[in-house]
């Protein structure tokens, strides 16, 4: 079939292009320029049938479930958010991992009782299911960036983020308060390609496989 | 004046004239070649009291379906989002034939969220539904229709797979599953994610073998030696898996002796319709076009709630969908003759006979503005040697005729 001739992977730029990276160069695929210094956004490789997609990381979901590309690697984060629909996360690589977390400031949850609470977050899907599944009403806003602030000026009683090393928490005077899940990067493929270009992408997701399950051993 | 209020909501369409030119043709032609097999048309009312048309479903279409109150009854009403279930009401609560009964439909539905994909709320639902006969035949000849729809938009090699919710139904009962397990290893499933199914069914659930083993390898379960390795996997499972297995190997067989050229391939953990599908499912896909283009599937309990239960079978697409999809040829440019009003008894025979062939004719009406081309018309009648004849049209004989 004519439409096994390519394979397009969405990919976002930083931590997760650096990690997956090393894995790709298992699967004998190399980008041939940098993404950091290219302002290419469609990134050829050493296969002439295999392109690189760098796109914005919230978008990767996206670009994958239209048939835009075939495989992309996205957090689960941006899946949770994103909902998912059409798509196939066949394999967790197990890269970029950190922890969706609320924080606040130490004494943030004792105050839980007085009112409902503000929470300021990127995650809002992911917040409104945390807080609903536990029968919490809470008043979600939604911000960008910078979601420690919120708590330090009075914007928010609580954030949920992506916590990593906890330590530009610490800085601001917060702590992690509750776990809400575990986060890590996942090959996600849409339907169509998944079934059409079933040989070739299940070649690279075997590949993939191996290479995350020999590092996890070292 | 505020342009944004022409606006459409989101994810609802209109047809511009060559657009809707080309679904209508698309629709005759796909009405004709089901009336070509014996199925009858029918139309479903589009605005419904809610609880019918959640009936059977299993409540998927609950939060799909838009929702008011019936003023006079003061009961909730709801716009359709799926005709299936309305066609089976017909079947078994109207009909009520015993002989097998093939029906097909065709309208638009709404949907209160899109898909989360292609965007659109008003798909234009076409399908065919057979009804009074349980085994893998009418499974094919559905699956036929389904491949002759495409082919009639000009999708000429999709991707045919095929599943069977029996077996992951089966499965969950011999292990025990609760509801709520059931539909938690659903979701993990439809999204094959891998590692989240082994934490489940080993760490969480605890589940041992040989059950375990049957449900961590259903996921793998696709492709094209899918069934051969299903037979291996689910020597330990109980009959009805077995007899899952035998009948969507019937189907493929005969589908394959029907449609050698048809490359089918299996995918035996795809349970879209899960809740209310008992037998067969399939799905048609194309390249590069992220969902299915087209669905059906076997779901035989349905007719019990609405009285009279029937086994029955179906597929439906979206005839927007298809259109976007379609190799078909531009539309010809179109052609027309330009006549003059007036009341002319010779011109008015000229006219209807000229219409009664098959021409488009178009008055020319007084005081019109000289627009020719908008009118599409590459001929017109102009009154020479006592008789009323075709002459070529540009755009300046039109005006001269129109000041003649």
């Amino acid at each position: 079939m004519s439409a096994n001739a390519t394979l397009t992977i969405a990919l976002s730029k930083g931590r997760i292009f650096e990690q997956i990276l090393p894995l790709l160069a298992a699967a004998d695929i190399y980008p041939l320029d940098n993404p950091d210094t290219s302002r290419k956004l469609i990134l050829p490789t050493n296969q002439a049938d295999v392109n690189l997609l760098i796109v914005r990381a919230s978008d990767v979901p996206t670009y994958v479930q239209y048939g835009a590309a075939d495989v992309g690697v996205a957090g689960k984060d941006v899946l949770l958010e994103h909902g998912g629909v059409g798509l196939y996360e066949p394999l967790d690589l197990g890269i970029a991992r950190c922890r969706l977390m609320v924080a606040g400031q130490p004494d943030a949850l004792a105050a839980a009782h007085i009112g409902r609470l503000r929470v300021a977050t990127k995650y809002v899907r992911s917040a409104e299911r945390y807080f609903a599944a536990r029968g919490q009403q809470v008043e979600i806003i939604k911000l960008y960036g910078s979601m420690e602030l919120a708590p330090l000026v009075g914007l928010a009683d609580l954030i949920v983020d992506l916590v990593e090393s906890g330590n530009t928490l610490k800085a601001n005077g917060l702590v992690p308060l509750e776990l809400i899940c575990h986060i890590s990067s996942r090959v996600i493929v849409n339907k169509a390609a998944w079934k059409m270009k079933h040989n070739r992408v299940m070649d690279l997701i075997n590949i993939l496989r191996q290479t995350v399950s020999t590092d996890s051993f070292d | 004046m505020n342009d944004a209020q022409w606006l459409l909501p989101v994810g609802i369409e209109e047809a511009l004239p060559e657009q809707a030119q080309r679904l209508e043709q698309l629709r005759r032609a796909l009405l004709d070649l089901y009336a070509s097999w014996g199925y009858e048309l029918v139309v479903t009312p589009f605005i419904d009291y809610l609880d019918s048309l959640l009936t059977g479903t299993g409540h998927d279409l609950d939060l799909q379906t838009f929702k008011l109150t019936d003023q006079l009854s003061g009961r909730l009403l709801g716009i359709r989002a799926d005709m299936t279930p309305q066609v089976a009401r017909m079947d078994a609560h109207q009909l009520k034939r015993n002989a097998p009964t093939r029906l097909c439909y065709l309208g638009t539905v709404l949907h209160t969220r899109s898909d989360g994909f292609a965007g659109t709320r008003s798909p234009m639902q076409i399908g065919a539904e057979l009804f009074g006969h349980a085994g893998a035949e009418s499974d094919v000849e559905i699956l036929r229709l389904l491949l002759l729809t495409l082919a009639a938009a000009g999708i000429e090699s999709p991707y045919l797979d095929l599943g069977h919710v029996g077996i992951y139904r089966a499965l969950a009962q011999q292990a025990k599953l609760t509801r709520a397990q059931e539909m938690t290893l659903f979701d993990v499933l439809q999204r094959k994610a891998a590692a989240e199914l082994t934490a489940l069914i080993l760490d969480e659930w605890q589940l041992t073998s040989p059950i375990a083993d049957m449900l961590l390898g259903l996921i793998e379960l696709n492709g094209d030696d899918a069934l051969e390795r299903a037979e291996l996997l689910f020597a330990p499972a109980q009959d009805a898996v077995q007899v899952a297995l035998d009948n969507l190997r019937q189907v493929a067989n005969q589908l394959h002796a029907w449609l050698p050229q048809v490359p089918v391939h299996f995918d035996l953990a795809e349970l879209r319709g899960y809740t209310y599908k008992t037998g067969v499912v399939f799905a048609a896909f194309v390249p590069g076009w992220g969902l299915e283009i087209a669905r059906g599937g076997r779901y035989d309990d349905i007719g019990k709630v609405f009285g009279h239960a029937r086994p029955a079978v179906g597929f439906s697409s979206d005839l927007k969908g298809l259109m976007a999809l379609a190799n078909q040829p531009p539309p010809p440019p179109r052609t027309g003759i330009l006549a003059p009003w007036r009341p002319d008894a010779a011109l008015q025979i000229v006219i209807d006979q000229l219409r009664a062939a098959g021409q488009r004719v178009i008055h020319w009406l007084p005081g019109q503005v000289n627009e020719v081309a908008a009118l599409g018309c590459h001929q017109q009648l102009i009154y020479r040697n006592g008789a009323w004849q075709l002459a070529e049209l540009t755009c300046d004989q039109a005006l001269h005729f129109f000041i003649e």
